[in-house]
């Protein structure tokens, strides 16, 4: 029986760039072997700059990314004001804590850029909420090895958005077309101050 | 102590309702494999192929040694490895390592001595293709790459399974960090998911053709994929030892990584 | 006196060099090529083997053996065509895109790769379950049919070939062998002849088959449009398109479509194409596989 995160497989990846970050993933869904679905995206929006990305099994991303829509409706009802991306980093967090013994299979990644400071930001989580906050690139799913090699070696500091999206885009293609869970085509989000640019990558289908 | 089982285990109690009281018999697993880590890589150019490894040796959370090579000159003449034409590198378990190693040198030398002629590279390719399968039921525990110049004095590189599976190719990473360096290196040396830009739009755009690089530009990749291992991978580090083999013979690079 | 004296002395450099047969001894200890290998020191030397290798029991195990495959090969009425995938993984992790799973059998000379549109007499096997086992099997059974050429003077049959492979593996049944392999030839006592044989030691003569992960998935579009009487260029369109079905949708199955003609004279070798391209012409000429999202 193998692991409840390598069953339906996927793959997810944030980076940060100049005054923009980048937000990735792969649209499989598989049963082991089996490919069911090449259209499932696993990057949800909560906010006009704030992306999650969830990767693992199937049916808790679904639910997990339910589960925020509605945290995330409640809070803009009760503040009146759109989600900062380090506050849902906090609510993905607690959230995640509570099922602390019976944990969603799903490893989250943010990315956005804080309307207030105008400044990027990324994090991912472990399944039961620990919280790393990285400068640099957040991978998540199962071509986590494969991606933190590619991003590893492509990304620098400072990448203008364009640059941005072909180092993503080069990284992620690259890291699925090395795993057998995870590919069969990919999503792009480009998150600048006040544009939001979504790609489809036209990727390997094997 | 505390259980969550609801009973009181016997051991805490000091007595046992048991019949028997002699321990369980235990049963030792036999197991003789131990993962020392690390990492190797190799790619070849038109005229010459570069086989790299890392040289750091660890068990399990403990460093044995910051400096254990695991690229080896095979067929030389004394223990220096002056005059020997191929490269072997191998990285899993240490020890079925060496053996391997010291099993392939015994053989192109007595090829050598036997044939008046140095062993070609691709049948000390498929003769260490039937030294692994010899033990097919008792695996030697290791990941191996040859390298060397073929017939054309191309460079030539022909990786291995634990069992003997071989195959050439133009790029290969093996060991623990295989998972982070291989596909940086389809995307930089086979240029996997590159196209050329202003080809076409969309559809139309027509991908970047592979060619064999220049050694300066494939020496730097090797560093680049080895200091970027080094940050993602705890069993590879300390230092990178890189052989290079051309037609003038081969020449040993080492290059500090981090220590940490 | 003579012969006494021959009778208590030697040749002065009897002992100076060892033979060959000594000098390999002093360098392996057992002889090259030979068919018996090391076992590990425990009684169950199958249980060892299978902890230590398997990862379908065992995911953690420490060695990993590459796997997963589609290979299929059918008669029709210009000959035998075989294709395969050419992806080896060990477990998710994709070790190889560029297995050549089609291994030509029955001819030891190495000009195998070298492109030329003259068919090559010889047999062809095909790979799938463990590379290594696959890889050296067929090396051993191309060096029977060698020998078998020599010793009889005519090329081997199939059949005759194999019996050989199935005795074989049936030798080694339960020691943890893991090969499915298909052998095609034509040969002028049989016509177009194909076996499957595998590591339990079956041994079927048949039209069709379809071996590895992809089986399933190469057997819908086969059986969906296969006849005997198609064209050569219907023929090779057929193990194409099936071969393409199954890398899609077969996570372990992928990289390039291998495809291989068996006509009377030999095989004939019709290329090693990336499955990307065709997948895409596939999909925007022909509106097939309209399930892939093509725009966002």
């Amino acid at each position: 029986m193998s692991s409840p995160f390598d069953i339906n497989g996927g793959a997810c990846i944030a980076m940060v760039g100049k005054d923009c970050v980048a937000i990735a993933c792969d649209l499989r869904l598989g049963m082991q072997a089996l490919t069911v679905s090449n259209n499932f995206p696993k990057i949800f929006n909560y906010g006009p700059s704030t992306f999650l990305g969830l990767t693992g099994l199937a049916t808790d991303v679904s639910t997990v990314s339910d589960l925020f829509r509605y945290k995330v409706n409640m809070y803009r009802l009760r503040e009146e004001r759109n989600i900062a991306p380090q506050t849902l980093a906090n609510l993905v967090s607690s959230s995640l804590y509570e099922k602390r013994f019976g944990p969603f299979f799903v490893s989250p990644v943010i990315a956005g850029i804080n309307s207030t400071t105008g400044k990027p930001f990324i994090c991912g989580f472990d399944s039961i909420g620990c919280i790393d906050f990285a400068k640099d690139f957040i991978v998540s799913g199962t071509a986590s090895e494969q991606l933190f090699g590619t991003c590893e070696g492509l990304w620098e500091p400072d990448l203008s958005a364009e640059d941005l999206f072909e180092t993503i885009s080069q990284a992620l293609l690259s890291a699925v077309d090395r795993d057998a869970l995870s590919g069969w085509g990919a999503q792009v989000y480009i998150i600048e101050k006040d544009k939001v640019t979504k790609r489809l990558l036209k990727g390997r289908q094997d | 102590m505390t259980t969550l089982t609801g009973q009181p285990s016997s051991e805490a109690i000091g007595y046992s309702f048991s019949k028997a009281t002699s321990a369980p018999i235990r049963e030792h697993s036999f197991y003789p494999y131990t993962d020392n880590g690390g990492s190797t890589l190799g790619i070849t150019g038109s005229d010459f192929a570069i086989l790299a490894g890392d040289t750091r040796s660890v068990a399990g959370y403990n460093i044995n040694s910051r400096y254990a090579p695991k690229v080896f000159k095979i067929g030389g003449d004394d223990e220096t490895g002056e005059g020997a034409h191929i490269l072997l590198s191998v990285v899993g378990f240490a020890a079925d390592g060496q053996a391997l190693k010291e099993r392939l040198d015994a053989v192109v030398k007595m090829y050598k001595y036997q044939h008046g002629k140095p062993m070609s590279v691709m049948a000390c390719a498929q003769r260490l293709s039937t030294i692994f399968y010899q033990k097919r039921f008792f695996p030697y525990y290791v990941h191996a790459i040859l390298a060397g110049l073929d017939e054309d004095g191309k460079g030539a590189l022909y990786s291995y399974d634990p069992v003997g599976s071989y195959e050439r190719e133009q790029c290969r990473a093996a060991g623990s960090a295989a998972s982070l360096i291989m596909p940086f290196l389809d995307n930089q040396v086979n240029f996997k998911n590159q196209y050329i830009p202003g080809s076409g739009e969309g559809h139309a755009l027509e991908p970047k053709k592979p060619e064999p690089l220049p050694r300066n530009t494939v020496e730097q990749l090797v560093r680049d994929a080895f200091t970027s291992a080094v940050e993602r991978h705890i069993e590879v580090g300390d230092g990178l030892q890189m052989m290079v083999i051309t037609k003038g013979g081969i020449e040993e690079i080492y290059y500090p990584l981090k220590k940490d | 006196m003579d012969k006494l004296v021959a009778q208590y002395s030697r040749p002065p450099h009897q002992d100076e060099f060892y033979s060959e047969q000594e000098q390999r001894e002093l360098t392996e200890s057992l002889p090259p090529l030979s068919l018996k290998f090391n076992l590990p020191p425990v009684d169950d030397s199958r249980a060892f083997l299978r902890a230590m290798t398997d990862d379908h029991s065992n995911p953690n195990c420490p060695i990993k053996l590459a796997h997963g495959t589609t290979t299929l090969a059918f008669r029709f009425q210009g000959g035998i065509i075989v294709a395969t995938d050419s992806r080896a993984t060990a477990g998710n992790w994709i070790a190889s895109q560029t297995v050549k799973k089609v291994i030509p059998v029955s001819r030891l000379s190495r000009g195998e790769d070298k492109p030329s549109n003259e068919p090559t007499p010889g047999l062809l096997g095909t790979m799938a379950g463990g590379a290594a086992d696959c890889q050296y099997w067929l090396r051993y059974l191309s060096q029977q049919c060698t020998l078998h050429e020599i010793r009889h003077k005519r090329r081997i049959t199939v059949a005759a070939a194999s019996k050989i492979l199935a005795n074989l593996t049936y030798s080694y049944k339960g020691m943890g062998l893991s090969m499915g392999t298909m052998l095609a030839g034509m040969t002028p006592q049989e016509g177009p002849a194909l076996y499957y044989i595998d590591s339990d030691g079956t041994r079927l003569p048949g039209n069709l088959f379809c071996v590895g992960s992809g089986q399933t998935f190469a057997y819908g579009v086969l059986d969906a449009n296969y006849k005997y009487d198609l064209t050569e260029e219907e023929a090779l369109e057929l193990g194409r398109r099936s071969i393409l079905a199954a890398m899609h949708r077969d996570a372990y199955s992928g990289g390039f479509i291998n495809l291989y003609h068996v006509k009377e004279e030999g095989w004939v070798h019709h290329g090693f194409n990336d499955m990307n391209p065709i997948f895409w012409k596939t999909k925007l000429e022909k509106g097939e596989f309209s399930n892939v999202t093509s725009e966002l």
